[in-house]
Order: structure tokens, then sequence, then C-alpha cells
């Protein structure tokens, strides 16, 4: 092996990494007291007991339901008005360069700086406890318009014009021309769109108003709220919401990458 | 095909880039006269559609709240009574009765100080992993996989392994003889902020290391190799080469830091909700509380103006120590 040290920098910080993840679904399978001490290293007798109490000591398909709906929402709305305004920016017209500073500025406000004025907006427009209001902040997102944005841009001007001569509309433009080549920018939208309203915490936790509304990280919060650290159903609970998110991330992961690093050099 | 698409008169995308806007028209017609005229207005109707949803959430969104915040900031405002105009007294109570405020204030102001702590590590992360290292992929998966987790997630992770009794660092710490009884890390007031702060670093430390590495592997390698041919030995190759060209990588993840101050809410809420007393109290915590706890919108929006001040400044510095144009953007 080249480079031993470097293999063992490395090891040990990969160790570091992962010991959480391994703690915690050890106390998600263990089934006897989780406050035994010294707590066992390796779980013993494993078994799936603490998963199903889930089912039933909080109303957890009930927060799925919710947290599915507002990341499918948050996700076509992302690939749709995404895609039409990065189209639109590709296209020269008065008041581009206007645009692009107002998105480029709005880039430097962070959503949290904006939680009290925007609840306010949001409970003029009617939408607190609702689904609509739950997506529509993220409805749209800058990184990704510019993501979309340099992908159309690399399409050949040439195949455009020929689409246009032939008599095709701008929506079919996009829709049979320009996504189809945009493949990688497409998965970075799903993806990004996806993890942020899936992990998407504070602002649920000040628009919703009753746990019919809730989304998977308020589940959370209220059971840690109700059962402090006292079971090991909480932590398979953790578990069972990290799943997707870990999942969709090492299955598209260059996606993932690559638009946070487009995200990111784009200032 | 119709004669229209062949005098379609100035092509999508010719005119990209700067200046597009000032440059005369082609179009020998007076505007949104005649043929071409038509086919123009149409366009520019279209194009103003498709903008118009996303900068419609855009400025609902970021602008108008960012305006209101400051207007309200100003205001004395309360659910029940009309806002009325009230001059700088939330920010006058603030500097001198807010007790809270200036601990919040310090504590966002050591979460900032701390990120540079982080950035050094993941830079060195980055530079083991950039080598020609086998399963370097392997590495920096998994250096990466906590970035993009649930924080509310990751903090009762975490709330575990500080635990008194069942937390895997306790045990480490006993079974070492380093400590004789069970730490209560999150409970101290002394170290409950370093142990959600070393919390947050090992978040966000994979994206640290991610930036860092899209910014080494853009150093074009014939400049090591002529550095390497003249004999300049590592060290300086390193403070030569390396660190000048990863200047903007290094801003980047500066103005990350600074944002870091405003995300964490998610963490600091589940691992001590700003606890024990105000140990862990952060602007933006802060904000929360004063808005959604005690219904002072009014006051809420002077700490918000505060912290957006405060970010401004220190990434304008940073942007000036890394150069003055690290953050350009449309090349």
């Amino acid at each position: 092996m080249k480079h031993p040290i470097r293999h063992a920098v490395m090891i040990v910080v990969s160790v570091l990494m992962l010991l959480p993840f391994y703690w915690v679904i050890r106390t998600a399978i263990t089934n006897d007291n989780i406050y035994a001490y010294p707590p066992h290293l390796l779980p013993r007798d494993p078994h799936p007991y603490n998963f199903v109490d889930v089912w039933y000591l909080i109303p957890f398909p009930r927060y799925l339901l919710n947290s599915v709906v507002v990341s499918v929402i948050t996700v076509i709305g992302n690939l749709v008005l995404n895609a039409v305004a990065a189209y639109a920016l590709t296209l020269p017209f008065v008041g581009r360069r206007a645009v692009l500073l107002l998105l480029l500025s709005c880039m430097l406000i962070p959503f949290q700086a904006t939680i009290i004025p925007a609840y306010l907006i949001t409970a003029r427009l009617g939408l607190l406890n609702s689904y609509l209001g739950l997506a529509l902040p993220m409805l749209s997102t800058i990184i990704c318009i510019f993501i979309f944005k340099s992908a159309f841009e690399s399409v050949p001007r040439s195949l455009i014009d020929a689409a246009r001569i032939d008599g095709l509309g701008e929506w079919r433009i996009i829709a049979r021309v320009l996504l189809p080549l945009s493949r990688p920018a497409i998965a970075t939208n799903v993806v990004l769109a996806f993890i942020w309203s899936w992990n998407s915490f504070m602002w649920p936790l000040i628009i919703t108003r009753d746990a019919t509304m809730q989304t998977l990280p308020l589940g959370l919060a209220r059971f840690l709220s109700y059962m402090e650290d006292t079971t090991g159903a909480l932590y398979a609970f953790v578990v069972m919401v990290l799943a997707p998110g870990i999942l969709v991330f090492l299955m598209a992961q260059s996606a993932f990458i690559r638009g946070l690093t487009a995200g990111a050099t784009k200032g | 095909m119709t004669p229209s698409a062949l005098l379609r008169p100035l092509p999508p995308g010719e005119g990209r880039g700067e200046g597009d806007t000032a440059r005369p028209s082609p179009n020998p017609l007076p505007k949104g006269e005649g043929f071409l005229g038509r086919r123009r207005t149409r366009q520019s109707a279209l194009i103003a559609c498709f903008l118009l949803p996303s900068l419609a959430i855009f400025v609902l969104y970021r602008i108008l709240p960012l305006f209101w915040n400051v207007v309200l900031s100003f205001q004395s405002w309360s659910p029940t009574r009309p806002a009325h105009f009230v001059g700088w007294d939330n920010y006058q109570d603030l500097w001198s009765y807010d007790d809270v405020f200036w601990q919040a204030l310090t504590n966002t102001a050591i979460w900032i100080a701390a990120a540079p702590i982080a950035i050094i590590l993941a830079l060195a992360i980055a530079l083991l992993v950039n080598s020609d290292l086998r399963g370097a992929a392997v590495y920096r998966t998994i250096v990466f996989l906590s970035y993009p987790l649930m924080t509310v997630a990751v903090g009762i992770i975490w709330r575990w392994m500080y635990d008194e009794r069942g937390g895997l660092i306790n045990w480490a710490l006993r079974s070492a003889h380093l400590i004789d009884k069970p730490l209560g890390f999150l409970g101290s007031f002394d170290l409950a902020l370093p142990s959600v702060l070393l919390t947050d670093i090992w978040q966000v430390i994979g994206f640290y290391m991610i930036v860092l590495l899209t910014g080494l592997q853009s150093i074009p390698p014939h400049l090591y190799e002529a550095a390497r041919v003249d004999g300049v030995p590592a060290w300086a190759r390193f403070l030569r080469i390396t660190l000048p060209l990863l200047r903007p990588s290094l801003f980047l993840c500066a103005v990350i830091g600074l944002l870091n101050s405003f995300t964490s809410f998610d963490l600091v809420y589940i691992m001590t909700n700003g606890g024990p007393g105000h140990a862990t109290e952060l602007l933006i915590t802060y904000i929360y509380k004063l808005g959604f706890g005690q219904t002072r919108f009014d006051a809420a929006a002077a700490v918000t103006v505060v912290q957006f001040l405060l970010l401004l400044v220190l990434t304008f510095l940073a942007n000036r120590a890394a150069g003055g144009n690290a953050g350009a953007i449309e090349h």
C-alpha cells in the first residue's frame, strides 16, 4: 500500500465520522435498558421492536405523508419554475442584467433572516398550516436556476434554431429539446429540492399549527419533547427518517455535489 | 417552412452577456409594429411569463422580508394594535437592557470564529483525499455523508452521544480514565457551547472539504511540475501555489461559515434550545424566541437586522481578504 500514513489518518477520520451513525443504529436495535452502564459496544440480541413501536407511539404515517406531499410539490415546482426561468435567462431581453442582479442579491439573503416577515406574509396569504404554505418559499431556487441556465447554454444554438424553424413553440423547445439534453441538471434539481424540503425544520415549525400538518422533522422534535431520550424507539425513528435522505444521497452523490459546488462557485 | 422564421430579426442567444440591452436593434421597423415587431412582443410576453413565478417567490420571500424587517425594527408592533413608528427604541432596548441579546451576540461571534478551525481541518482532509490515494472516493463519501442529513436527526444522535449514561463519549473518556464521573456536556454552562459547536463542525466539515477539493482540482498540475523541476520544497509549493490559487474556494468556505450562524438554528433548538440558561443562545434562536415565543416581532426584527448587518460586513471583509473579486459571478 502506498502512503500508509495518509491511509491511517483517513481511516481515523472516517471512523470518527461514522461512529455516531453506528451508535444510534446500535441503540435503535437494542432491546435492553439503553441506560445500562457500561454500555455494550455491540448490540445484544438485536431486534426490530423499536421500529414497530414508532408506528404505535406517534402518527408516523401522517408525518410521512405530509413530508412526502411537501417534498413532491417542492420537487415539481423546482423543476418547472426553474427550467422556464432559466430558459428565459438564456434569451436576450430588456432588463436581463437587472434580473440577474436581483437573483444574485437574493442569494445573499439567508432564508432564516426572513422568518418574521415571511410568517406575516404567509399569514396574509391565508396559507398558514397548509401544504402550499409549507412548500411556497422553496418552490423555486436560485442555485438551481443557474444550474439549468448553464446546462441550457451548452446546448448547441443550431439545434434550438432548427427546432424553431420547424415550428416548435417555446414550451416544446424546453420540453423536447433542452430538457432531454440536460439530464444531469434535472438530477441535480431533483436531489437538491428533495433534500432541502425533506430536511426543512424551521419553516414548518413556524407555520404549522397542529399535528395533522406536521412533517417528519417536527415529528422527531415532538417525540423528543414527549419522551426525552428515554426510549430506543426515538433512535429507531431517527434511523427511519435518515434512511431516505442517505439513500437519495448515495444514489445521486455526483449530482448532489455538482449542484452544491456549482451553486457555490456561482457566488 | 415559413418565410417569417427565416426573417427572424435577432437569433436568441447571439447577444448574450453584457450590453445586449443597449445594442441597437437590427430590426429596421419600429418596435411593436409590423410582423417582426409583433413576434418580438410575443416573445417578450413569453419571457415575462417564464420569469414571473420565480421572481414573485423571490420578491415575496427574500426582498420584501428584507425591507419589512427594517421597517418593523423601527416600529412598535403587537398583534392587537396597529403598528406605529418608534424610531430607535427597539435597538436602544437591545443595546441597554437586553443581556440575552449580548450573550447571543457573543455566542454567535464564537460560532463564526470557530469556522476557520473547521475550514483548516477540512483543508487538511481535502489535501489528503486529493492525492493519488487509493480509495479516495470512499473517504470523500464518508466525510461528506453527514452534510445532507436532517439536522434535527443529527441533533438527536449527538444528544445521545453526549449522554451521561448511554453516551459513547462519556464511556470512552471514562474507560480511558480521563474522567472519574460522567460529564453532563449539554447541561454544563462551560461545555454546552463547545459541545454543540463540535456537532456542527462534524456536520459541515464535509461541505467545506468538497468546496476545497473542487478548488484544488482546478489548479493546473503543470504549475506543481514546474515548481518541482525547479527544486521548490513541498511546503513552499503549498504556500506559493496552493494557498493563493485556493483563495476563491477559501472565500466561499468563509461565506458558508458565516451563513452557518443562521442555519444552525435546527441544531441548537434540538440539542439545548439555547440552554442551560442562555449558554448556547445564538442570535437566530433568540430571534425565534422573541418572535414566536413572546410575540415581540418588532424586537425580533431588530435582532435580525443586527445579525444581517454583521454578516454583510464580515462577508465584505472576507471578500477583501480574498482579493476583492472572489465572489464574482458570470465570469
